[in-house]
């Protein structure tokens, strides 16, 4: 209705009323807006309206096929947060193995990156060539490789472990090992996720202005101090990103933590929230748990990436 | 001022919009049963990699199938690994095919989740089929499914190094380790009886062989898994022995499935290992070297005789409510009778799943085939028939239990106890 209405230059036309021009300013951005609203809901929207539904549900296979299925309130999550394996082993393995994997994904890619930050043109240009393959290469190539470089018997790991007498010859199996199955995974996840803070930390260096860090030189500043007095305060947006965006990627991290021997069975002591509802809803048939389980996750990253937010910006910076 | 007025209402709308979708994702809860199907062309979902060169075969199957009924069929062959997924999204979606290929293991629980057809109104002859394999599809008298090819795992071993250093075939639990001992200290460099840690079907025979039950319905209708009576922890502990206390396996074998097993012999690094029937020609087809060397010996009882092995396979479903449950029987039944169910066998490796075909295996005289055959008729098992199983399969509790004790986690004892119990809390919260 408010777009039919005849546009008229802002200074010539004095009869239009002041309230429709303002309409349809507010309007603009909403026509603008619809296609990727549209886009957003489809995708993302409704499959999550869907899984809140489903969480509510006893949905087994049954029902699946006949369609009907039973309001049961709260019962999926009661089951889920009364049962011990979720805080001794589910909740454990995502929350510490994220918490270690974000830090150390950042600071390895923030040294990446000042190293990147000092390097000559060309060099700059060879070493991020190569970063990025670690980067490109698909998350299940990637973990088989890890998985064949920790073979038990016959990987480079165990060969070169053997040789140097650490481990006895008949080899130790690290995946049954829940400490030594999350080194690899971290390993793993590391390796795949530090070019990108490396790239988007050197993008965040090159614009801090040379002159704060010759000012800092000039009062007698280290490396250490200008970086943690000069680089850090200007980066802290930049920070901000890598961290919220490494802390969603490792806390639903799949691919990874599946493919691994002994990371597909469910009630194995491997298996992190993102794993246990796969195996939940696709293994067990189990789609209303399963549901409740991506449920939990979600409000779970929702949580962690508030707390985030408002701890790396002040509050004037949120505005 | 004017960037905090758009924050306001970017949240209005998107927040409605939500609740709209949220609100017509309850509506679309009820149109889950598969009606989708009712087209000119008959869909058929067929398990990838059991015949090297299914689409010929299927080429043939189809054009017979329209010259006699006038209809035209088509095949999708869809890989194990995501089989489970496919199909529940596609009950979801409504967009199941008409006819489909399901693992043994799988089909109670969707037989009795209601997505198949009862069969046994067009079944003349049950009896002509392996019983046990039949037995997987039948729910209360309902047969929703109808065995269409076998598999069976015994022994393969290398009949070169057995003659080479003078040992026989071994008839034993005793035997079996002893000539597995010896074959061992002769061949350093080779692993004597590979123990899979991921391989429930290498498992499951001992639990059998030693007296035990994975799982027995008593009178009452309650299910008893006796894994931890004393002759079921005989026979784990046995098997689990062979690796740790006899050194016969190695330590990475604990992350071997039956695949990873079978490589092993084809790289020429196991003298012998639980193989499936399938896997001979496999094994040469890697490595022509071997042509001639294998042999093949049904898995020993503990003092002689049979040892019960897993018989997998497939069964032939058809889905209920698609409106061509005629026309996927008349399919059914032109692979499950006569050329094209013999032919599969030939082709695959897999024994057509009729006592009569598999019996002319056993007397076939081929020794990379008769041993299997004869393991098939005289002692080949399945898992329990009760639909809540494949959740014993998907939690890993066997797994779990054979992989604890490898690794030194658990003793045979605790092992078994515990996978007792969880066996049957989920098997009787089912019924």
């Amino acid at each position: 209705m408010q777009l039919g209405t005849p546009v008229r230059p802002p200074n010539g036309g004095r009869r239009a009323p002041l309230l429709g021009m303002r309409g349809r300013r507010a309007l603009l951005p909403w026509v603008l807006l619809v296609a990727p609203l549209g886009v957003i809901g489809l995708l993302l929207l409704f499959p999550i309206g869907r899984i809140v539904w489903l969480s509510f549900r006893d949905f087994k296979l049954r029902n699946l096929v006949s369609g009907e299925s039973e309001f049961i309130g709260l019962d999926n999550y009661v089951r889920l947060l009364t049962d011990p394996y979720l805080w001794q082993v589910v909740l454990v393995n995502t929350v510490v193995f994220a918490v270690v994997a974000v830090v150390a994904t950042v600071v390895l890619g923030t040294l990446v990156a000042l190293l990147l930050a000092n390097l000559k043109p060309v060099t700059r240009i060879i070493v991020v060539s190569c970063i990025m393959v670690a980067w490109a290469m698909p998350a299940v190539s990637g973990t088989y490789v890890w998985i064949w470089i920790f073979d038990v018997d016959h990987g480079v790991v165990a060969q070169a472990l053997k040789a140097l007498g650490l481990i006895e010859p008949a080899g130790y199996n690290w995946f049954a090992d829940r400490f030594w199955f999350y080194a690899i995974v971290t390993l793993n996840i590391v390796h795949s996720g530090f070019p990108f803070v490396a790239v988007t930390v050197l993008a965040g260096l090159l614009t801090v202005p040379k002159e704060l860090h010759e000012a800092a030189r000039i009062d007698g500043a280290g490396a250490w101090k200008r970086f943690w007095h000069v680089t850090f305060p200007t980066l802290r947006p930049v920070f901000a990103v890598v961290t919220v965006l490494s802390t969603i990627w490792d806390f639903k991290v799949f691919a990874q933590i599946y493919l691994m021997p002994g990371g597909d069975v469910g009630g194995s002591q491997m298996l992190n929230l993102g794993v246990w509802a796969y195996v939940r809803s696709f293994g067990q048939n189990d789609f209303g748990t399963g549901s409740a389980i991506a449920a939990m996750l979600t409000l779970l990253l929702l949580g962690v990436t508030v707390v985030y937010l408002r701890a790396l910006f002040r509050e004037d910076e949120l505005r | 001022m004017a960037r905090r007025r758009v924050h306001e209402y970017v949240t209005l709308p998107a927040a409605t919009l939500s609740l709209v979708l949220a609100a017509t994702a309850c509506g679309g809860g009820g149109d889950g049963g598969g009606d989708g199907g009712t087209t000119d062309t008959l869909q058929v979902w067929i398990m990838e990699g059991t015949n090297p060169d299914a689409t010929a075969f299927f080429d043939e199957v189809n054009a017979a199938y329209t010259e006699e009924t006038g209809i035209e069929a088509e095949v999708e062959f869809v890989p194990w690994a995501d089989a489970q997924d496919k199909i529940s999204t596609a009950i979801a979606g409504g967009t199941t095919p008409d006819v489909i290929e399901l693992g043994t293991t799988f089909t109670p629980e969707f037989a009795d989740a209601g997505a198949l057809h009862d069969l046994s109104g067009y079944i003349d002859d049950p009896s002509r089929f392996h019983q046990e394999m039949y037995e997987m599809g039948v729910i209360d008298d309902a047969a929703y499914g109808v065995p269409w090819y076998a598999s069976i795992r015994s022994i393969i071993y290398r009949k070169d190094i057995f003659e080479e250093h003078g040992q026989e075939e071994p008839t034993s639990w005793d035997e079996l380790r002893e000539t597995a001992l010896d074959l061992a200290e002769a061949e350093e460099d080779m692993i004597g009886f590979p123990v899979p840690g991921q391989a429930q079907y290498s498992v499951m025979p001992w639990i059998w062989g030693g007296g035990g039950e994975v799982a027995v319905q008593e009178a009452d209708g309650t299910w008893t898994s006796t894994i931890n009576s004393p002759e079921g922890r005989a026979g784990v502990e046995f098997f689990t022995d062979l690796a740790l206390e006899d050194d016969l396996s190695t330590t990475g074998a604990v992350n071997w499935n039956e695949i990873d097993v079978m490589e092993t012999l084809a790289d020429e690094q196991s003298i012998m290992a639980i193989s499936n029937s399938s896997n001979p020609k496999a094994i040469i087809e890697s490595n022509p070297d071997l042509e001639g060397k294998l042999g093949v010996f049904t898995l020993p009882g503990q003092d002689g005789g049979y040892m019960d092995s897993f018989a997998g396979g497939s069964l032939l479903s058809v889905f209920e409510g698609t409106g061509n449950e005629e026309a996927g029987w008349q399919y059914v039944d032109l692979l499950t009778n006569g050329e094209f169910f013999e032919r599969w066998g030939e082709e695959s490796g897999f024994f057509p799943a009729g006592v009569d075909e598999i019996q002319a295996y056993a007397d076939s005289g081929d020794p990379l085939v008769e041993p299997f055959a004869v393991q098939l008729l005289e002692a080949g098992r399945t898992t329990p028939v009760v639909p809540a199983w494949s959740q014993v399969e998907a939690e890993g509790i066997i797994v779990g239990m054979h992989q604890d004790i490898l690794n030194g986690n658990a003793t045979v004892e605790e092992a078994t106890d515990s996978a007792a119990e969880a066996i049957e809390n989920i098997l009787n919260e089912g019924s």
